[in-house]
């Protein structure tokens, strides 16, 4: 193992975005990482909301119009190797709101994230569980530590 | 203190902040027009989330409606469909078995405790205090457990349904057992966290007369819930709710609307939901959990409001051959944004996001298109 | 003779200097597993993680470029940072003795406001995505003030570090002179001389007191937490260091735990007498000193709130005047 994965594999920076869910997956996932009884900084993945810091982007909510922009900026800001983690139904496929206007193209759903910046990793569930989240990011591992 | 006024006119520069910002637990975009990093004016941008769910409501059935509004907030999720059910419920008079408003009372004060509990450990992280806010965390997991058991999901749980709660949701002896020990747990942790906040002068002198919102003013911006309560007026809509006939708790006030009358207001607020759902494990009457037994018509426009975690929730609609028709929600945090921009006037950059976040703001309820013109 | 002994003192100043940077990367894993973990009851990261696996991680990062008016000047900072430590820890040794213009506490206080300036600069430079760059729709139709000047998060942390140059660092350079009132001079070998003499400063009724404005100073200094208004985190995030990535945002990790050590290290030097030097067993004393700073530092910032204008203002106030009681009696 070089020294470059074994440097990665102990140290992951996860920033959250929210781009307008039901604040279900949002509350879970920093619930995870700021709760003692989950904690995830003894897995190694720290939260953090600078994206110049971050490797992993974990993203929940549908994206609404007003998001979209902010998520390609905050998406673009993140020094490569970065990955994303689209978190909940919503993140990955649209969830309720999708449909929201039938088959007409809805104006206010931009989602799922897939549609905006790749996706590497997706967390189902409504809401996330954080146990999830955690297995989601730690499931980037091997993909994080090869890339250059 | 009757009103606050601006040091001065001078607006030096403006800082935005948002949609992305680790004091905000949502996307919203605030403008902070500051001189000399004291905040002269504040302007709240919500509907960067707005995804119109009473769009989608519109002509659904309304059984699937009500599981839909679930998903207006994650927060306050088990408030959403308790409400809208109950819209239904009064305008189709269908009645309701004694122990299904029971187990909506022990769901709704659990969401409430997992509310505040969110809002004080929130509100420590805004402050910078991570320790107390782990702490609280640590409390909340237990709630979070409970709503697990009693829902089987952490965040959703679609208790109620139309007629009463589902019978998964129903509790027997176990459960009741396991809620009654838990609750020794939350009393005992939450008195010792009261304690140490209590006693912790640091804290206190931080967040004393920070982002103070007056008792007239909040009258005047129509301010609902416990942020109202904390600027010392006892105005709870659970007083008027036939649900909680049945059940002996007082009205928690703070007299200052600071950060520390809120923080200490949902502490105290707390023990009473406690106290509640202690009354309501002891007396939990024996029989159905949900009445099957009603008829659909149709209605004209029913109104509901109740008293949720963070204010009072309005739903509205009319039923027209089992679907639904014309849906209002109207959430707290809709009618407490002003009371964010005007608790911020006065204050360092620092605690504008704190003052922001002392109204208990929930932008993913409050998103939605809403325009009432009375003429 | 006289340039074996030069070239033998370079290398073992060389052999300090690394080994003290060595043990410094540990530091801030110190700091939040075994004390901020602790008393926040959960189990926190591994000791190695924050200081020395994610500076080694960001080194392989890609090296983006960061938005900032004058990015040359910005990247540099943080190397003028580290700089400005690794000269400071130099001056500490007793290998520079020699050098009076290095090991004067002039000089010591010169690199500190260096250090300083260097936040003010980075501040000013960083123009981060998450505020006014955030493509947001804000002057709309309808939008309060339109035409206002708009100031990033990092504009107030600039202006912020600027306010804590004029007052903030007070503390710090107060109990530094407060030993030299004893010793009746600025230079480090002789305030280590007179210390030795006479025993540790630090057991003086004034040194006691310097000892605590030291210790104030000490966080203001490396921005924890009641004191870390620069970078809170409710408002301007990470205040001047938003922009960095990879190699630079490396230095800026690494430069924290350096500094930490260099000043547990000043303190050792100017209040107990013991200069860090490998080849002596008093390493061990510079090494203690250095850790029972990290220690109060994290328990300290763990129970504290950061601090606003109006409780910062006291508390630096406070500190001062301590400052000047220690040198009144020291003089006396």
């Amino acid at each position: 193992m070089s020294i470059k994965s074994f440097s990665r594999a102990r140290a992951i920076h996860v920033m959250l975005v929210y781009t307008g869910g039901c604040n279900g997956c949002d509350i879970e996932i920093v619930n995870s990482i700021l709760s003692p009884r989950f904690d995830a900084e003894q897995y190694k993945v720290f939260l953090t909301w600078n994206p110049r810091e971050a490797d992993v982007l974990v993203v929940t909510g549908p994206v609404t119009h007003l998001n979209r922009k902010p998520l390609e900026a905050i998406y673009e800001a993140i020094p490569d190797p970065k990955l994303v983690v689209a978190a909940g139904s919503c993140a990955l496929m649209g969830g309720v709101y999708k449909n929201i206007h039938g088959d007409i193209p809805s104006e206010e759903i931009e989602g799922p994230v897939e549609n905006i910046i790749p996706v590497a990793a997706k967390v189902p569930g409504c809401a996330v569980r954080p146990q999830d989240v955690l297995a989601g990011v730690v499931s980037l591992l091997p993909t994080l530590l090869d890339a250059d | 203190m009757e009103e606050k006024v601006p040091r001065s006119n001078i607006i030096e520069t403006e800082i935005p902040m948002g949609t992305v910002h680790p004091a905000a637990l949502e996307p919203y975009r605030v403008r902070l027009f500051v001189e000399d990093e004291i905040v002269q004016e504040a302007e709240i941008t919500i509907g960067v989330n707005h995804r119109g769910i009473e769009r989608i409501m519109e002509g659904l059935p309304v059984e699937k409606a009500n599981s839909l509004t679930e998903k207006i907030c994650g927060i306050c999720s088990n408030s959403h469909i308790w409400n809208s059910c109950r819209t239904a419920e009064i305008g189709l008079d269908i009645e309701i078995p004694e122990r299904a408003t029971y187990i909506r009372v022990i769901m709704g004060e659990l969401e409430r405790l997992h509310s505040h509990f969110l809002y004080l450990a929130h509100g420590c992280e805004t402050v910078a205090h991570e320790t107390f806010s782990m702490r609280v965390f640590y409390l909340r997991e237990i709630v979070m457990e409970l709503l697990a058991m009693i829902g089987g999901n952490r965040v959703q749980y679609g208790c109620s349904v139309l007629g009463g709660v589902r019978p998964r949701c129903d509790l027997d002896e176990a459960k009741l057992q396991r809620l009654k020990e838990d609750m020794d747990k939350i009393e005992e942790g939450l008195t010792g966290f009261a304690e140490r906040f209590l006693a912790d002068s640091i804290l206190i002198s931080r967040i004393t007369g920070v982002g103070v919102l007056p008792a007239k003013q909040a009258i005047k911006l129509a301010v609902t819930g416990p942020s109202l309560r904390a600027t010392g007026v006892a105005r709870d809509l659970r007083t008027n709710m036939f649900e909680y006939d049945d059940f002996d708790f007082n009205i928690v006030t703070q007299p200052d609307g600071d950060v520390k009358s809120n923080l200490l207001m949902r502490a105290l607020e707390s023990f009473e939901s406690i106290k509640i759902i202690r009354q309501a494990i002891a007396n939990i009457p024996e029989g159905k959990v949900i009445n099957r037994d009603w008829e659909m018509f149709d209605t004209d426009i029913i109104e509901s409001y109740i008293e949720v975690p963070r204010g009072t929730l309005y739903h509205s609609y009319a039923l027209e051959s089992g679907r639904v028709r014309h849906c209002i929600i109207r959430t707290p945090s809709m009618a407490n944004i002003g009371a964010m921009q005007y608790a911020c006037i006065g204050d360092h950059i620092t605690d504008a996001q704190l003052s922001i976040v002392q109204c208990d703001p929930c932008f993913t309820c409050t998103d939605r298109a809403i325009e009432i013109i009375r003429r | 003779m006289f340039e074996n002994t030069a070239i033998i003192s370079i290398l073992a100043l060389i052999i300090t200097v690394v080994v003290c940077f060595i043990l410094s990367t540990l530091l801030p894993g110190i700091e939040r597993k075994y004390v901020h973990a602790r008393i926040q009851q959960r189990i926190g990261p591994p000791v190695t993680s924050p200081g020395i696996m994610a500076p080694i991680k960001f080194l392989f990062k890609e090296n983006i470029e960061p938005s900032s008016p004058v990015p040359g000047l910005y990247k540099a900072l943080p190397i003028i940072c580290f700089l400005v430590v690794l000269c400071m820890l130099i001056a500490l040794t007793p290998y520079a003795f020699a050098i009076p213009a290095l090991s004067s506490l002039v000089a010591i206080v010169g690199l500190l406001k260096v250090e300083e300036i260097c936040y003010v600069l980075m501040g000013s430079l960083s123009k981060s995505i998450m505020s006014v760059r955030m493509p947001f729709p804000d002057r709309v139709k309808g939008a309060a003030h339109l035409n206002t000047t708009r100031s990033f998060i990092e504009d107030i942390s600039a202006k912020r570090s600027l306010r804590m140059i004029t007052y903030g660092s007070f503390p710090l350079y107060l109990a530094l002179f407060a030993p030299v009132t004893a010793a009746k001079s600025i230079f480090l070998q002789d305030i280590v001389a007179y210390q030795q003499a006479n025993g540790p400063f630090l057991f003086t009724v004034a040194g006691g007191i310097a000892a605590i404005v030291f210790f104030i100073g000490y966080m203001i200094v490396l921005n924890e937490y009641p004191f870390s208004i620069i970078k809170a985190k409710c408002d301007v995030i990470e205040g001047p260091y938003m922009e960095y990535a990879s190699k630079y945002r490396s230095v800026v990790f690494i430069t924290r735990g350096f500094l930490m050590f260099t000043l547990g290290v000043l303190f050792s030097v100017l209040f107990i007498g013991v200069p860090a030097t490998l080849f002596s067993p008093t390493i061990i004393l510079n090494i203690v000193v250095v850790l029972v700073f990290v220690l109060m530092m994290g328990i300290f910032s763990a129970f504290t709130p950061v601090f606003t204008n109006r409780q910062l203002l006291p508390s630096i106030l406070g500190a001062t005047l301590l400052g000047i009681l220690a040198i009144v009696l020291g003089l006396l």
